[in-house]
């Protein structure tokens, strides 16, 4: 710490910080009123969270204090829970439906709107979920050809 | 207080109907079919108590030596329980020398030859009723009610005459209202019903609104309700209205404007209680009630109350003769008019109430001659009546018990045969009603007759009658200027009397008038006997015919119904011929404070029994019972011969001279429009305006709800901008 005070001009180093920080910031934040996608915009939302964080240390190192350094630690920490469970919320979601359009989750509107419906969703292609079967008792099991494909490349 | 002192009498009186009442409310439910012991027994003592008390003021009074050369002595009682109310310094007032600074309500009941008569004959008709009435309302699921509401219903009625102090008196006016408003609507289901409960009430209001303001009146003028005198904490004496101190001074009460202010006041009230024209139309609806509550209504409480109110202010009205000929003229009319209509009444209690509201109009014409025989006469009819009209009454319940509810005259005839004790009594109680001698209602009727007779033709009177009109004159005129000084005090009173009025009725009182009256309760007392008459022979002779209703046990009415008529037609019977002959009750009541005033005592005449008189009257009434039988007797007892014979006069009496008809058109449908517009105004314009402010929020509503869309980058925006919004806030406040 020390050692980066004395090559570069105390007040330059924080605006770099900061600037970056506010990138991040500026970026997370288009990113999550622009895009559709749950997890595009889960993305950008940690990436508002990381500028922050930046901010956070630049701040701190410039005044010395490692209150912002362990704030920072703190953040990261909650942060890898929180996209641990927000992660499930989106597989579970499109689970549900097949999609990651968050324009397909509106139902907690006031419930006599209609729908807001700038471009029809693509239709999903509802594959029926193949169940492996048990052969019959004795009898050697037909090859699955996907199976038998697969196993090559591993 | 002695255990058995007149004023604890007097005021077991009232309380012991109360009691029984409060215990039949009580007990009624774990007495059930015996609901009416507690009634029947607290009456009972009532009656006995009553009774006692008659004889005590009789003894007190000399009954049979009082001659009628010296006036009598004013004997009265007055026991003054507690003070209601006091508001007020009553010392100061004292000083001031005017007592109307000070008001205190004193519950006190007084006792009076008066009030003793009232008395005894309220709790004896009330409790012969309700003995008849365990036969009769026996098996109703009201019966504990029905008995509770007789025991209050004697209760308030003692109460209203023994009260002595016109605020009580307004109170238990009230209060026998609420209770024939509870008998009328006893059986609340009919609707018919609980139309007539309520009809009795409104019309009763109009009279009461006259007796509440009467008693302002009264209190702006007199400077107290007290009838009796009271001492004030500091030693003065206040002279009551009705007190012996006023009593003795000619001058003491207040005629011109606002005396014939509070008279009117005072008729208007008794109209309505009394059922006097134009406030009769209660009465005939009031039959919807059970029979013995009409009994009740008709004999003992209720409608005597009218004829109690203005007797016992007859110094009050002698002070305005216009305002008494005025209750001369509203009894006569009203006597004629509802006999004409008895006429053609087809249902039996029809007829008997008409026949009340005709006899109340004899009490009223006999009041309004304002000399002593007048007022005794009154009083003595109403003893007489009271006996046989709660007879018919019963007869008629016992009739319609035995019918199985019919009471329509044309749908059954001969009943004599079926019910011999019942025809016998219900045949004495029209003897005494039609006034044939020696009934009872021979005796009272030619004293009316007598009375108004005598205002008519005063010389055929001697010196003392003559004296009457006279006297009356002077007296208004010494109080013309004490009328005068009050008026300047209460102009309002003045005003709301009108100036002209008090003369202008006091044109009417004259000898021509009183004779129109005479003739008019003279054909009145034939038509009385021609309807009653038409009524015995529709129901009790010719063939005998009995509605299906009635199934095959047409019967004579249990012994708990049937003696209660005998002793009521006893009564009828001998009641008139002894307290005439005797002259017991005229001297006795002549004792009575009111009566003792100048003005009426100086009116007093020998006892006497005028030929002429009973000639005429007999003469009236056999005509009357002639022409019912000539129509109605025998075979032809359902012919539809007054129909008739009358020709287009008979819608006119069927339709009860349109009275009902005139009041719905006048008076109840305009209230009826102004209340649907009122209706109108608060539903669409009251309504309209809290509506239009509910709806307010909803509007806004439905604006802002466009921005909950549900919609995650639309909430994401929203919060940029709010926050966008807070730092721009924060940032122009730090730069100032």
């Amino acid at each position: 710490m020390n050692l980066l005070a004395n090559t570069v001009a105390p007040s330059a180093l924080v605006i770099d910080g900061l600037v970056v920080g506010a990138i991040l910031f500026a970026l997370g934040l288009v990113g999550i009123l622009a895009r559709r996608n749950l997890i595009v915009m889960f993305l950008c939302a940690e990436l508002m969270l990381q500028g922050i964080s930046v901010s956070l240390v630049s701040w701190s190192r410039h005044h010395g204090d490692w209150g912002g350094h362990v704030l920072v630690i703190f953040v990261l920490t909650v942060a890898a829970c929180e996209a641990a469970v927000a992660l499930v919320f989106v597989l579970q979601a499109f689970a549900r439906t097949g999609r990651l359009d968050s324009a397909a989750w509106q139902s907690l509107r006031e419930s006599n709107l209609p729908r807001t419906i700038d471009r029809e969703l693509p239709a999903i292609d509802t594959v029926p979920p193949k169940f492996p079967k048990l052969a019959p008792a004795g009898v050697e099991p037909a090859a699955d050809e996907d199976a038998l494909h697969e196993r090559e490349h591993v | 207080m002695n255990a058995l002192s007149p004023s604890t009498l007097l005021v077991l009186v009232p309380l012991l109907p109360l009691v029984g009442a409060i215990l039949t409310v009580a007990l009624g439910r774990v007495l059930g079919a015996r609901a009416h012991l507690p009634a029947v027994a607290g009456i009972a003592a009532a009656f006995v108590v009553a009774v006692m008390l008659l004889f005590g003021m009789a003894r007190e009074v000399g009954v049979g030596t009082t001659g009628h050369d010296h006036a009598a002595k004013p004997v009265e009682m007055v026991t003054t329980l507690w003070e209601w109310a006091v508001v007020g310094d009553a010392a100061a007032a004292g000083d001031a020398g005017s007592a109307a600074q000070s008001f205190s309500i004193p519950v006190a009941l007084r006792l009076d030859p008066l009030t003793a008569t009232l008395l005894v004959i309220i709790t004896g008709v009330g409790l012969l009723v309700a003995i008849y009435s365990i036969g009769y309302m026996h098996g109703d699921p009201g019966y504990p009610r029905f008995f509770a509401l007789v025991s209050a219903f004697v209760f308030s009625m003692s109460m209203l005459v023994a009260a002595s102090n016109f605020l009580l008196v307004y109170v238990f006016w009230e209060a026998v209202g609420a209770c024939s408003y509870l008998l009328i609507g006893f059986w609340f289901t009919k609707p018919e019903a609980a139309k007539a409960a309520k009809k009795a009430f409104l019309v009763n209001r109009i009279g009461d609104f006259g007796l509440a303001v009467a008693t302002f009146l009264l209190w702006m003028t007199y400077g107290t309700l007290n009838f009796h005198d009271t001492t004030l904490a500091d030693g003065t004496l206040m002279p009551g209205i009705l007190g012996a101190t006023r009593l003795a001074d000619a001058s003491a009460y207040v005629g011109g404007a606002v005396g014939t202010a509070i008279c009117l006041l005072f008729l208007l009230a008794a109209c309505g209680k009394s059922a006097q024209l134009p406030l009769h139309v209660w009465l005939p609806d009031a039959m919807e009630g059970p029979t013995p509550a009409s009994s009740l209504i008709h004999a003992a409480t209720m409608v005597t109350a009218g004829i109690y109110l203005v007797a016992r202010t007859a110094p009050l009205f002698e002070a305005c003769p216009g305002a008494l000929t005025l209750v001369s003229i509203v009894g006569a009319t009203t006597a004629l008019v509802a006999a004409l209509i008895g006429t053609v009444q087809n249902d039996l209690k029809r007829v008997l109430a008409y026949s009340t509201i005709s006899q109340l109009g004899y009490m009223f014409a006999s009041l309004g001659t304002g000399t002593l025989l007048g007022f005794t006469a009154a009083i003595f009819h109403l003893v007489t009546h009271a006996f046989f009209k709660a007879l018919l009454f019963m007869g008629a319940g016992s009739v319609m018990h035995s019918m199985g509810g019919v009471i329509d005259m044309r749908r059954f005839g001969g009943l004599r045969r079926i019910m011999p004790i019942t025809a016998a009594t219900f045949l004495v109680g029209s003897l005494a009603l039609a006034g044939v001698a020696p009934f009872a209602g021979f005796f009272s009727k030619d004293e009316i007759l007598a009375s108004l007779h005598s205002r008519g033709w005063p010389d055929a009177h001697g010196e003392h009658l003559e004296a009457a009109p006279a006297g009356g004159h002077a007296n208004a005129a010494a109080t013309f200027h004490l009328a005068f000084h009050t008026a300047s005090v209460t102009p309002d009173a003045a005003q709301l009397a009108g100036g002209a009025r008090g003369s202008a009725l006091d044109a009417l009182n004259t000898p021509a008038t009183w004779r129109i009256l005479f003739w008019m309760s003279l054909v009145t007392a034939a038509l009385t006997a021609f309807y009653t008459f038409r009524a015995v022979f529709m129901t009790f002779t010719g063939p005998t015919r009995v509605p299906e209703e009635a199934g095959h046990h047409a019967h004579e009415s249990p012994p708990s119904m049937t003696i209660p008529l005998v002793i009521l037609a006893a009564l009828s019977a001998v009641s008139g011929w002894w307290l005439f002959s005797t002259h017991s009750l005229a001297s006795f009541l002549a004792s009575t404070p009111s009566f003792t005033a100048p003005s009426v005592a100086s009116t007093a005449t020998p006892p006497a029994f005028h030929w002429d008189l009973a000639i005429q009257g007999t003469l009236a009434a056999a005509i009357g019972i002639v022409v019912a039988a000539l129509g109605h007797l025998g075979r032809r007892s359902d012919g539809p011969q007054m129909e008739r014979f009358l020709g287009p006069l008979e819608t006119l009496f069927a339709n009860r001279f349109f009275f009902d008809q005139i009041y719905s058109a006048l008076i109840v449908k305009p209230l009826e429009l102004i209340a649907t517009l009122a209706a109108l105004i608060d539903r669409r314009v009251i309504d309209g305006l809290v509506d239009a402010i509910a709806r307010v929020p909803a509007g806004l509503g439905t604006v802002v709800r466009h921005l909950q869309s549900g919609l995650m980058q639309r909430y994401a925006l929203a919060g940029v901008i709010g926050t966008l919004l807070i730092v721009l806030a924060l940032v122009a406040r730090a730069m100032g």
